[in-house]
């Protein structure tokens, strides 16, 4: 298994692993073949860079937090603050 | 260093979120003119209350057109002049005073809400365009009858309005 890690965590230079080294290291440890973006239940799936890689559902996340800040700010701010006079103004 | 393109959106969201709420902050005080409570009423001494000329007789005084300010006391238990009248649609100073200890002066439900120190005169500016009934709380625990100190605020409407002799 530590093995496989490695091998799914190295590179080549250009962000691909080779599929020769792939598929030496695949069915040398457990037997099991490894096929470029194939769909093996034990290995190495999928391949992807770093700029490939997009974590949507982190963005989607961000982005709820963000806006419900907003919304919380523009409330509390200009509703219950300022919608609230009078005011201190001097 | 890599960033990732999303990193580098949500970074730049949280960013511009900080500049949104000082942004709104530096509206708040150039638009509506929110202004915060400073130390600009000067200095009293407390058990010589008497001796100063706003403060030996408490009440709501006339200094121009649609101004007027208000000499107040805060003492244990009570707010003086009580109530303290006013016509709306003016803009009305308040100085107050504390005789004893820490009192707060909260008009309730409203943003004029200062603490009133003993040594020290507060002074609030606001802008009275609503005719209405304000309670005056005193939100500094300032002994047993804390409680029970409030006094009232009333904006009477201008064609009521018979002259400051509160």
């Amino acid at each position: 298994m530590g093995l496989r890690l490695d091998v799914a965590l190295r590179r080549s230079a250009d962000g691909h692993m080779s599929s020769e080294q792939a598929s030496a290291d695949g069915t040398a440890d457990g037997g099991t073949a490894v096929a470029d973006g194939g769909t093996t239940t034990d290995g190495v799936v999928r391949e992807i860079g770093h700029d490939e890689f997009d974590p949507v559902g982190t963005l989607s996340l961000i982005l709820v937090y963000l806006a419900i800040l907003v919304v919380m700010w523009i409330f509390m701010y200009f509703v219950e603050f300022l919608g609230n006079g009078p005011t201190v103004v001097g | 260093m890599e960033i990732h393109r999303y990193e580098k959106l949500w970074l730049g969201a949280s960013l511009l979120l900080i500049v949104t709420f000082i942004g709104t902050i530096v509206f708040g005080a150039i638009g509506p003119g929110v202004a915060m409570v400073d130390a600009e009423g000067g200095t009293i001494t407390p058990d010589q209350l008497s001796a100063d000329d706003r403060f030996s007789d408490p009440r709501v005084e006339q200094v121009g057109e649609n101004e007027y300010e208000v000499y107040a006391i805060a003492r244990q238990f009570a707010f003086q002049p009580d109530p303290i009248e006013v016509p709306a649609g003016s803009t009305v100073t308040f100085y107050i005073a504390s005789a004893d200890v820490i009192h707060g002066f909260e008009v309730a439900g409203t943003n004029l809400n200062t603490m009133v120190i003993p040594g020290q005169v507060t002074k609030v500016t606001v802008e009275l365009d609503e005719p209405g009934e304000h309670g005056i709380v005193c939100n500094e625990y300032c002994g047993a009858g804390h409680h029970v100190m409030e006094g009232k605020l009333n904006v009477i409407p201008q064609d009521e309005w018979e002259g400051s002799d509160a």
